[in-house]
């Protein structure tokens, strides 16, 4: 055979083994995440946990009241932070386009995505939790909802933007207004690639720390009340893993796996939406 | 260059300029568009056929930067001037785009939503409607066992002839179609090419198209353009067989282009 092409399929086999190995290595440290929390966490993972409250040390309990805090704050963080999102990220993609204001306010957004979350849940303390004078609910969702926010701006921008041109054109050209063009065409050609957006977003903030650490802080006791302290698995998980008890150490391995189980059915979900789209 | 139209024109064009920012795309255009005729704009690439059509439904007014001057008159009417409703020009003046524009909803929804815009009818006769335009467009055969599926979920070919229905719906006086059959294969081009020899009964129809053999078939008038002027304009026979300018004859001939 020719050498040239000897070469080039030699230079294919190198690329594609080399890129098979780095894709491997991702999955190994994945897995590896995956196999653990399992390992540690599967011999909690029972009713109880869904059924009592975080217990003192030595004695029995569960984490429900943390389930139960974590997913009011993220319940929170999502009213709050959906609307305005998704608000923002029309603007941007319908109403400022390549606008000087639009390309500012996308950069602005962007260091917004990046800051680390320990620097919004110090901001909520000092705005809303040091004012009120105690940590709370509202507080930590307040912090999660601000940590969703330019996720869901980017991802609303980013899918209004795939739908093509022509398709606005094609609404404006019966006469339809922009408003109508926005509500009932672009915002359904890209129904599913926003939902996907926010799914994803709650994926990440159902994990965060820290914002929590400054704002919900934590309770050891059932509460429902938004004003107050409030229980959360990711800050538990922190006391409970640091603590020398290992009725407390087992508790944070069954929250870690729980929650990476969350997100995990909560990614897979996103993707199946994506699927749906594509079809 | 005037129009061999008997009829009032439906369309006429009085000394139009372009301007995308500072690039003059349209230079003192002067153009008859006759009542219920098919008229065809050819050319190269470039050379302003699709920016003039833009114009007739002040598509154009959606960008910042782009200008146009002078006079546009429908039915004598200046749709140019500041006061036009743009909503009730595009109820009169229908567009169908090169390509296929299906909006993500039902086939049935895809039709009702342009009527819905400038009428307010109850189910029955809403239905009718559809029926109807789905029949001038000659799709009602092929989709209307399955109106409540999406119109994405249609051929290429029948989407297009779906965007053509929509289009009718609203019961405009003409229709513009920007290269309605580039994108399409042979067989649905020659359905849509029947289809505007049909429409041409009801409608005054613009159509902008690359393909010189599907002027010479649909069309009752052709206006040749050349960097954005035009050329050579009057009946399509005399065009084809027998052009006064150079540069029309070398275009169909195919030297350039």
């Amino acid at each position: 055979m020719d050498l040239r092409y000897l070469r080039r399929r030699a230079t294919n086999v190198f690329n594609l083994g080399m890129a098979v190995l780095t894709t491997l290595l991702g999955l190994f440290w994945l897995f590896w995440i995956l196999f653990t929390t399992a390992r540690y966490g599967y011999h909690s993972l029972n009713l109880r946990l869904f059924t009592l409250d975080t217990p003192p040390p030595g004695a029995a309990g569960g984490l429900r009241n943390a389930f139960v805090g974590s997913l009011m704050m993220i319940g929170v963080g999502i009213v709050a932070g959906t609307p305005a999102g998704i608000l923002a990220g029309t603007y941007l993609a319908e109403f400022a386009g390549r606008k000087r204001i639009g390309e500012i306010v996308r950069f602005f957004n962007d260091i917004l995505l990046s800051a680390p979350s320990i620097v919004i849940g110090l901001f909520v303390y000092s705005v809303v939790v040091a004012p009120m004078g105690n940590f709370s609910g509202l507080a930590g969702g307040l912090s999660l909802a601000i940590v969703l926010l330019p996720v869901v701006v980017r991802t609303t921008d980013e899918m209004l933007r795939l739908v093509p041109s022509t398709m606005r054109e094609a609404a404006m050209a019966l006469g339809a207004p922009y408003w109508r063009v926005v509500l009932q065409i672009t915002y359904r050609a890209a129904r599913s690639g926003i939902l996907t957006g926010v799914l994803l977003g709650v994926a990440r903030i159902s994990g965060e720390t820290a914002p929590l650490l400054f704002t919900a802080l934590n309770n050891q006791f059932w509460s429902t009340n938004l004003a107050r302290p409030m229980a959360n698995v990711p800050v538990t998980i922190f006391q409970f893993a640091m603590s020398p008890y290992q009725g407390w150490q087992r508790l944070a391995w069954a929250g870690a796996l729980v929650a990476t189980l969350a997100v995990l059915g909560l990614s897979i979900f996103s993707r199946f939406l994506i699927r749906q789209r594509n079809n | 260059m005037s129009g061999a139209a008997s009829l009032e024109p439906k369309i006429s064009v009085r000394n139009l300029n372009f301007h995308y920012g500072k690039f003059h795309a349209l230079k003192n255009i002067n153009l008859d568009i006759a009542t219920r005729e098919v008229t065809a704009f050819i050319g190269p690439s470039g050379c302003g056929k699709s920016t003039l059509l833009r114009v007739f439904n002040r598509m154009y007014a959606l960008y910042p930067g782009q200008v146009a001057t002078g006079e546009v008159l429908l039915d004598k009417e200046n749709i140019l001037d500041r006061r036009q409703d743009l909503r009730r020009l595009r109820s009169r003046v229908g567009m169908v785009f090169q390509k296929p524009t299906p909006f993500p909803m039902t086939i049935y929804e895809n039709i009702a939503f342009g009527v819905r815009l400038h009428e307010r009818m109850n189910k029955g006769a809403m239905d009718d409607r559809i029926e109807a335009a789905l029949r001038q467009a000659a799709l009602w055969d092929e989709v209307k066992d399955k109106l409540r599926q999406s119109g994405m979920s249609l051929s290429g070919g029948q989407q297009q002839r779906l965007c053509i229905a929509r289009a009718i719906a609203v019961k405009p006086e003409v229709l513009l179609l920007d290269e309605p059959a580039s994108a399409l294969d042979p067989i649905s081009t020659l359905k849509i090419e029947e289809l505007i020899y049909e429409l041409r009964q009801n409608y005054t129809i613009v159509i902008v198209t690359h393909n010189m053999q599907q002027a010479a078939r649909v069309s009752d008038y052709t206006a040749f353009m050349y960097l954005g002027e035009m050329v050579e304009f009057g009946d399509t026979n005399a065009i084809f067989t027998n052009p006064s300018q150079k540069q029309t004859e070398d275009y169909i001939t195919g030297r350039y282009g």
